[in-house]
């Protein structure tokens, strides 16, 4: 029950909580994610560990209270153990938002834009960090994606579950600009990475790929082999040695 | 086409250090052929992305008789594809049927029907294959077994609640309806309301003309029998399969529940009432008779994965013997192609372009030899002969860890 | 009737359900109505559990205990008609996901409800297409949802919540005439048990809510042994299946950490229903404060469903 010295309870916290449960007073916490404010109390949204960011010694007075999305040992599991049987997880989603990374599929590549498909958020957290192996984002384990029947009925429509996104011909690139052509830059297929810049408008995200570590990170060439990067516009077919204009993202 | 990669690895921007979970996204294929075919100086085993063997099935449970509304019920659990089937028993009577006609209801079956239902398994064999027409004509003319399979359940996304079936839930619906009808699975015998006129005296004159018609067969017609009996009425059985759950191989699961829920099904008696002109039947228990179905027809999918992912896109060009044989050293030396997939969960059949659905049955309770009941395959040409007799082999062994499943529940 | 093509149909002609001859003389004791064995604020025990369905990102699956006269039937059958039934109904949640090409922008989340019988759920067969009670249920539930979930940090997607009724509640005894009731009582229970299970399916999807919302139900039920004059009485969690006469319910939809009700749906008259004395509480408030006890009960299952499935996720299980 909650009593009037809400200063006193900052020792109480509990390991994890569910939505509608009560974990402290904003005099004490801020109000992280996965939490909301009724009456001067923080309670939690949805069911998770809580968390506690001790406050950031200028820009705030108080530590945050936040539930996580992430459940410990799920991340680590799937790295550890690559080729393991992968257990039952379960799965949450998580929404572009901007600045998040995402990976995404080029579906179709006109004069102007290049429409994409994004299969991964990537986390924002980490993905900051450059650490991909650490990345493996809390909407996407392994057994998830294995257990989640694509469309069985036809493969393609897939695309109609994913988020669409646009990147447009201006943000392809920071320099150069003007000399963009689309179908050097993308080809139907490509995976890309990208980060978010608005959420744009009823059916597409905006992307851009104007930094060195953004673009295209895997592409097959016409013969249908993988090819690698070789410069910052060009991948290689190893087969047939043949070269083709990306716009590639920095290998790490 | 995986060596070359493998050469140039160090030069690729390294798709391998994506932690798996992105990697079975992106590439979901490579990822698959990375399980399946480990490097072999490893000497691992071929094993899937899920952690099974190639011809392993998921753990499958059942359980029967849940459902309160239901002549029988079932819920069968393939690994994470889960399917509900009630079936529900009601009445045709014949006067409902357009091109219903005395001589149909009364046909030959007189001697059959005073046989009391002990001495029935007995005969049950030699008069199976006289039945067989009539059978055949009642079940499926006059729709008698009536399954429907649903996925607007929210069992996956992309099934669209309260939209009409979907080109995959009537496709598995008619599976099941021809599957139903090819095994045989149920008599029409337990689906007949027999009714036996009493022999009235001032009858006498009309009974020329039906006599007649006995005569033919008169030394099956018992001396005691002066007016034939008559079909009033059939049990129409309503088989809803619901599908809760779907990760992949639907059909083994939707039929499997089938099979559980008409083991499960009992039919009321029931009766032509005269003074009423309808049916009426017994809700005592111990009237209900169960169904007498013909066999255990176990189905076993299959799912069929190329190690090119292109295969699907090259011309089709049936190579002679010279060729055929360079491809079975080839294959034999360990570069395998393509591996056949026991049960493929949802990942598995969006990577598998050729399918395979065998059934089989097992004669006398198991002990007997094993029948293929039936055997579809398409959309490749990787499965050959010698293959599909390997298949036959995990159907009739899956088979038994079916039987054994379905009898406990 | 037009056949439906992408169905399989059963006989042209149509078919009728059993009817069973008068059964008095079968002794199997079909006959005798189902009694309540439970105290007025008895509640039955739920079964609630969640991510049972892995495609989906959140999924529930409930069931109600069934009635003392139906589980003695289940231990020991003699009938072939079933004395009433439980609820048995999976959920699943999809989403957040994009919303359909054709939508307007949304700075929120999107909220889609699906209800439907299975065939084989109710005494009567039902339809394959959604008739006019179960999208009312879908639209009751919609309403209890949208009140407890956070829906501006989810914009411009879609949720679809989507229910399959296995088993429904019977809507009154099955020995009595079809109209000698006016309202079909059961669906009352079934959007009870829809709440409940919805709201443990979307915590699962880890979609952000306000509150965990509870499904409850309560009755004014006249009492049979005293005859008609005795004041009728208020009961929590009503099997209609065990009443001879329910003048009205109600169900509600509860977040008991805030103290609101999302949803709330009154049927019958219980205006004229006088309570019993020293109880000046007027009907509808009565039966209001019932329903939100009810909820409260079936919240605690629900909390405990959660946090169950959070543990084991976590592995402190």
């Amino acid at each position: 029950m909650p009593s009037g010295a809400g200063n006193t309870m900052s020792t109480s916290l509990p390991p994890v909580a569910i939505p509608g449960q009560r974990l402290g007073s904003v005099s004490v916490y801020a109000a992280g994610p996965g939490t909301h404010v009724q009456q001067a109390n923080i309670y939690a949204s949805i069911a998770g560990p809580v968390v506690v960011d001790p406050a950031q010694p200028k820009t705030q007075t108080k530590s945050t209270l936040r539930v996580s999305r992430i459940l410990p040992g799920i991340s680590q599991d799937v790295v550890a153990a690559p080729l393991a049987p992968a257990k039952p997880k379960p799965r949450y989603n998580t929404l572009p938002a901007v600045d998040s990374i995402v990976l995404a599929r080029v579906t179709r590549v006109q004069k102007r834009q290049a429409t994409v498909s994004i299969l991964v958020v990537l986390d924002n957290a980490t993905a900051s960090t450059g650490d991909l192996s650490k990345l493996a984002s809390d909407n996407d384990n392994v057994a998830s994606i294995l257990t989640s029947a694509a469309n069985p009925e036809n493969h393609s429509s897939t695309d109609e579950l994913r988020f669409q996104a646009l990147i447009r011909k201006e943000d392809v690139r920071a320099v150069e600009k003007d000399r963009v052509v689309m179908d050097e830059m993308f080809r139907v297929g490509d995976i890309v990475r990208g980060s978010v810049i608005s959420l744009g408008d009823q059916s597409f995200y905006y992307l851009t790929t104007a930094r060195n570590d953004l673009g295209v990170v895997m592409a097959r060439s016409e013969a249908g082999n993988m090819m690698f990067p070789v410069s910052w516009k060009e991948m290689r077919d190893p087969v047939t040695g043949t070269g083709e204009q990306r716009k590639v993202a920095r290998p790490f | 086409m995986a060596a070359p990669e493998a050469k140039v690895a160090p030069s690729i921007p390294p798709s391998l250090s994506l932690p798996p979970s992105q990697f079975a996204r992106l590439q979901p294929h490579a990822y698959l052929l990375a399980h399946l075919s480990p490097p072999p100086a490893s000497n691992q085993p071929s094993i899937r992305a899920n952690g099974r063997a190639p011809s392993q099935f998921r753990v499958t449970s059942a359980n029967a008789g849940s459902l309160t509304h239901t002549n029988g019920s079932a819920v069968v659990r393939i690994g994470d594809t889960a399917a509900v089937c009630g079936v529900r028993a009601e009445l045709l009577h014949t006067e409902d049927i357009a091109s219903w006609s005395v001589s149909q209801a009364s046909g030959s079956h007189k001697r059959r029907r005073l046989a009391d239902l002990g001495k029935k398994s007995a005969e049950e064999d030699e008069e199976d294959e006289e039945d067989d027409e009539e059978d055949r004509a009642h079940i499926e003319d006059l729709n008698l077994l009536v399954p429907n399979l649903s996925l607007s359940t929210g069992c996956a996304p992309g099934f669209i609640p309260g939209a009409p079936p979907s080109a995959l839930a009537q496709s598995l619906s008619h599976q099941i309806l021809s599957l139903l009808h090819s095994t045989r699975l149920v008599r029409a015998d337990d689906l007949r309301i027999w009714y036996q006129p009493p022999n009235l005296g001032p009858e006498e004159p009309e009974r020329h003309n039906e006599d007649e018609q006995m005569d033919m067969d008169a030394e099956h017609s018992p001396t005691s029998e002066s007016k034939p009996r008559e079909i009033k009425a059939f049990w129409v059985l309503y088989i809803d399969v619901m599908i809760i759950s779907l990760a992949g191989n639907p059909f083994d699961a939707a039929w499997a529940a089938v099979l559980a829920a008409l083991r499960d099904t009992k039919l009321p008696k029931a009766w032509w009432d005269v003074d009423n002109e309808t049916i009426l039947c017994s809700d005592n228990i111990s009237d209900a008779r169960k169904l007498c179905l013909r066999g255990l027809p176990v189905a076993s999918s299959f799912g069929v994965f190329e190690a090119d992912a292109a295969a699907g896109w090259r011309p089709n060009v049936i190579p002679d013997a010279e060729e055929q044989k360079a491809q079975d050293q080839k294959r034999k030396k360990g570069s395998q192609q393509s591996w056949i997939l026991a049960d493929p969960d949802g990942y598995e059949e969006g990577l598998s372009q050729e399918r395979a659905c065998i059934v089989v049955d097992k004669e006398q309770g198991g002990k007997g030899k094993t029948v293929i009941m039936k055997m579809e395959k398409h959309g490749g040409w990787t499965v050959d002969t010698e293959e599909l007799r390997q298949l036959v082999d995990i159907s009739a062994r899956r088979w038994d860890e079916m039987k054994r499943m379905l009898d406990q529940c | 009737m037009m056949a439906d093509r992408r169905r399989i149909n059963g006989p042209p002609g149509g078919t009728r359900p059993a009817v069973f001859a008068s059964n008095s003389q079968s002794g199997t004791g079909a006959t005798t109505r189902a009694q309540r064995q439970r105290q007025p604020s008895e509640l039955r025990k739920i079964f609630l559990k969640t991510g049972l369905i892995p495609t989906a990102s959140g999924s529930s699956y409930l069931e109600f205990e069934p009635s003392a006269s139906l589980a003695a039937a289940r231990a020991n059958p003699k009938s072939l008609i079933p004395p009433s039934s439980a609820l048995k109904l999976a959920c699943t949640v999809h989403g957040p996901k994009p919303l359909p090409r054709s939508a307007a922008f949304s700075p929120n989340l999107v909220l889609t409800t699906h209800v439907k019988y299975a065939p084989f759920a109710a005494r009567r067969r039902k339809g394959h297409i959604r008739d006019s009670s179960e999208r009312d249920l879908g639209v009751h539930l919609e309403t209890a949802l949208r009140g407890a979930i956070i829906a501006e940090r989810w914009p411009k997607s879609g949720l679809d919540i989507t229910i399959t009724i296995l088993e429904a509640e019977d809507d009154r005894w099955w020995g009595d005439a079809p109209d000698s009731h006016d309202a079909s009582w059961g669906m009352m229970n079934v959007l009870a048990g829809c709440i409940t299970a919805a709201s443990a399916a979307i915590a699962d999807a880890h979609i952000d809510c306000l509150d965990l919302v509870a499904g409850g139900v309560a009755a004014l039920v006249s009492d049979e042994s005293a005859g008609s004059s005795a004041a009728p009485k208020l009961m929590l969690d009503t099997d209609p299946a065990e009443h001879r006469s329910i003048l009205s319910a109600c169900v509600v939809g509860y977040m008991p950490a805030r103290d609101e009700i999302t949803e709330l749906w009154l049927k019958g008259d219980s205006s004229k229903a006088s309570l019993e004395d020293g109880d000046k509480r007027t009907g509808h408030e009565a039966l209001i404060d019932g329903a939100v006890d009810a909820a409260r009960g079936a919240h605690t299952v629900l909390a405990e469903a959660v946090r169950e499935s959070l543990l084991s996720a976590v592995g402190q299980l």
